[in-house]
């Protein structure tokens, strides 16, 4: 076929270390690789020959072949070198400890589901995956009981599939203390973290997959600075305990649940500095803490522009949320069920919440308002009730209920949370704001287009009376 | 030869002949008259100033730290729209052949050489012209606010939504048409499209609410009677335009899409082109028949 011709590897070898220098090889075409993962290459034949603690620098070319690791080894891509999985099976195996995975081109695996073929898997402890591109891959960086592991600055795309039939692009099965940081995934389904305790995710971003980062009993994970966008949920915390999320921007993740945050039967959860905007639901607590004894901490966080800021389910309760500023969500809170005003604390001490829909005043100026603040709007309640409602969200009619509620005493609804001490000022965001995506410039021109519409109608009522003209005959 | 004619035949001093002249000679009259009127400068400042104050608010509520609103700039102007445009075109349509009746400006008028049709016509395209300027002076200040305040609104959002509120505004207009054509005097025609109003922005959502809730309205019916509803329509086909999903109405939102998928554009100006064509129609077949004084 045109693999063949494909392939002219000008190969270029730099053996670090004791290892005599190899013998220069000739771009011998390279046979199809089997099913199984196995050293058939150029690169593979390296491998076998180099010694523990070697460094391989593979030079740029296109490598079709599939490799196993099984020696501690660094190999070196430089960015340049791609290795192809010609669309079946995994493409590279890790199966031994201290390998540094560095700067490939990795693409083209099988998409076989039930075999999840990935594009690196490892199997062995202490593994660097760093600054590689996976592309049209089923599964992307897949760690097997590889604890201490580090996973860095690769960008993850999965393959133009149904969400269903996607892998997932990062996922840790028993790997303890590893780091994933600064890398990027796209198109995949999850990054999900299997009874991996201690992991630090930090700085990665995620986009259009389903879960932006998943944990299944996985404690003690910190989730820092994380950018989660578009995907179906942001953050998913499940069966989990001390779980840190803070300093993340968590946004637009509007998928079937679509969860900036969600947390299920999660204990001694800590939510903080998080800027949480345009979700379905900013942050859905469903059963945590699990262990009533270990009730989460949401502070600091800013949720804006969700439909809902918060959910609360019957079953969570004993959480703090102090300090978080709830920016025009649709609706700020939504508690499930008849709901219990000391189910969960809006305020520590004098510190409540600041809430845009906040009625009161503070006229000792003390910067907390004089009244306490428990908005439920009527129409809140019918949505409850009915949420086929929904429909008539941003109609003239919705207000006209909401008046009703507000007017009518007998019909307001009961109050489901209470804050005690509601702020009167945001709390300061530390977050730097996301990038603008707008252009001034271009809302500009729009302005100057319509305004320039007005102008045009305007000159065409001062048009001479003479050039249209009633009865006009030649 | 195109030279020729030009020289020899005066026809760039000479009138626009036929029925298209006639129309727009009356649109003309229509438009000067509105834009002099005391209802067109009033509706025109009340939806300006309203605009630039949801505009700047919802600026400000992003806290200035340039936190993008995802659109919740446009819902607040789509709000804006529902209440105000509906209420500015159907008196605009309702005071046009009422009141020329009621001053016997109407006699004068088809005294000219021009059909009934042309006149009501005419009316119809002037009124739009000055809505259109309404609008636009409207919608382009509040732009240029978004712009300033460093909104994160895109100017496709802005332009869908001007476009798609002049549609609506046009179908309004035909229905005030229609009640002006019918009613006697100008107050009542004005009484009847205050009423008509009233109906569209509140009563027939609130009685749909309230039937979802005591009839249990299964889903698709709902979003059927809801299309029925001009502003309802506007709104969602706003939504639909600017978000490309219609998944903030909830189940009912859903369901459409799952429904109708990409059908629901379709679906959305076909509804409002009947309302512009069918009570246009009407008042004109109605017009032609009635005696103008």
């Amino acid at each position: 076929m045109n693999t063949r011709t494909a392939i002219s590897v000008m190969l270029v070898l730099a053996v670090v270390g004791l290892a005599p220098a190899q013998p220069h090889e000739a771009p011998t075409a390279i046979q199809r690789a089997p099913e199984t993962v196995r050293s058939t290459g150029v690169i593979g034949r390296l491998i076998e020959r180099a010694a523990p603690g070697d460094t391989i620098i593979v030079p740029p070319g296109v490598y079709r072949e599939h490799l196993r690791l099984d020696k501690p080894l660094t190999l070196e891509g430089g960015g340049k070198a791609v290795i192809d999985g010609d669309g079946h099976g995994d493409i590279v195996e890790i199966s031994a400890p201290d390998v540094t995975f560095r700067g490939f081109i990795v693409r083209n695996t099988g998409d076989n589901l039930d075999k999840e073929n990935a594009a690196i898997r490892a199997l062995a402890p202490r593994a660097t995956i760093e600054h590689n591109t996976l592309t049209d891959i089923l599964f992307g960086i897949d760690l097997r009981e590889a604890p201490d592991s580090v996973i860095r600055g690769n960008v993850i795309g999965g393959k133009p599939l149904d969400p269903a039939r996607r892998g997932d692009g990062l996922r840790l099965w028993r790997s303890d203390r590893a780091l994933v940081e600064g890398n990027t995934l796209h198109d995949g389904r999850d990054a999900i973290l299997w009874y991996s305790k201690g992991v630090v995710a930090r700085g990665n971003t995620s986009r259009r997959c389903r879960y932006g980062l998943h944990l299944m009993f996985s404690d003690d994970v910190l989730i820092e600075g994380n950018t989660l966008e578009g995907n179906s949920v942001g953050v998913y915390l499940m069966y989990s305990t001390g779980v840190e999320v803070r300093g993340n921007r968590l946004l637009a993740n509007r998928g079937p649940s679509g969860y900036g945050v969600g947390l299920k039967e999660t204990d001694r959860f800590t939510l903080r500095d998080n800027y949480i905007a345009g979700n379905r639901v900013g942050i859905y607590l469903d059963g945590s803490p699990f262990t009533q004894a270990q009730p989460g901490r949401v502070t600091l966080n800013t949720l804006a522009f969700n439909d809902v800021g918060m959910t609360f389910l019957p079953s969570a309760k004993g959480n703090l949320v102090t300090e978080n500023n709830f920016i025009d969500n649709l609706n700020q809170v939504f508690v499930a069920g008849r709901g219990n005003l000391d189910a969960n604390r809006f305020w520590e001490g004098d510190r409540g919440n600041f809430w845009t829909d906040y009625s009161g005043y503070d006229q000792d100026r003390d910067g907390i308002g004089d009244f306490v603040h428990d908005s439920t709007t009527l129409f809140d309640g019918l949505l409850d009730r009915e949420p086929k409602l929904r429909l008539f969200l941003f109609s003239p009619a919705q207000q006209a209920v909401e008046f009703v509620g507000r007017a009518l005493p007998t019909m307001r609804p009961e109050p489901k949370f209470v804050d005690e001490v509601p702020l009167m000022r945001p709390v300061a965001v530390t977050l730097p704001p996301a990038p603008r995506t707008a252009s001034r410039v271009m809302l500009i021109a729009g302005a100057g287009v319509l305004v320039g519409v007005f102008l045009s109608v305007l000159a065409a009522a001062r048009l001479p009376a003479c050039v249209f003209e009633i009865g006009g005959r030649s | 030869m195109t030279t020729l004619t030009l020289t020899t035949s005066p026809i760039l001093t000479r009138p626009v002949p036929g029925a298209l002249a006639n129309i727009a000679a009356v649109a003309g009259r229509e438009l000067r008259d509105a834009l002099r009127s005391r209802w067109f400068i009033l509706y025109t400042l009340a939806f300006t100033a309203l605009g630039l104050g949801v505009s700047y608010v919802s600026a400000a509520s992003s806290g200035g730290a340039g936190l993008s609103n995802f659109g919740r700039t446009t819902a607040g102007l789509i709000n804006l729209v529902l209440l105000v445009v509906p209420l500015m075109a159907l008196s605009a349509g309702a005071s046009s052949v009422a009141s020329d009746r009621e001053r016997g400006m109407l006699a004068y008028l088809l005294a000219q050489p021009v059909s009934r049709l042309e006149v009501l016509l005419g009316k119809y395209v002037g009124l739009a012209g000055a809505l259109l300027a309404c609008l636009t002076l409207g919608l382009g200040l509040c732009t240029a606010i978004l712009a300033w305040k460093g909104q994160d609104t895109g100017v496709a959002a802005v332009l869908t939504l001007a476009g798609l509120a002049f549609t609506l505004a046009l179908g309004m207009l035909s229905v005030g048409m229609l009640v002006s054509v019918l009613a006697r005097r100008a107050s009542v025609a004005v009484g009847t499209v205050i009423f008509i109003w009233l109906v569209f922005v509140f009563v027939s959502d609130l009685a749909l609410m309230a039937g979802t809730i005591a009839l249990r309205l299964p889903i698709d019916q709902l979003f059927l009677l809801s299309l029925l509803n001009p502003l309802q329509v506007f709104k969602m086909w706003s939504l639909h335009a600017g978000d490309a999903s219609l998944d903030v109405l909830g189940p009912a939102g859903l369901y459409a899409m799952e429904e109708y998928g990409p059908r629901l554009h379709l679906i959305f100006a076909a509804c409002l082109s009947a309302w512009i064509v069918l009570p246009l129609t009407l008042a004109a077949a109605v017009f032609a028949r009635r005696s103008p004084l």
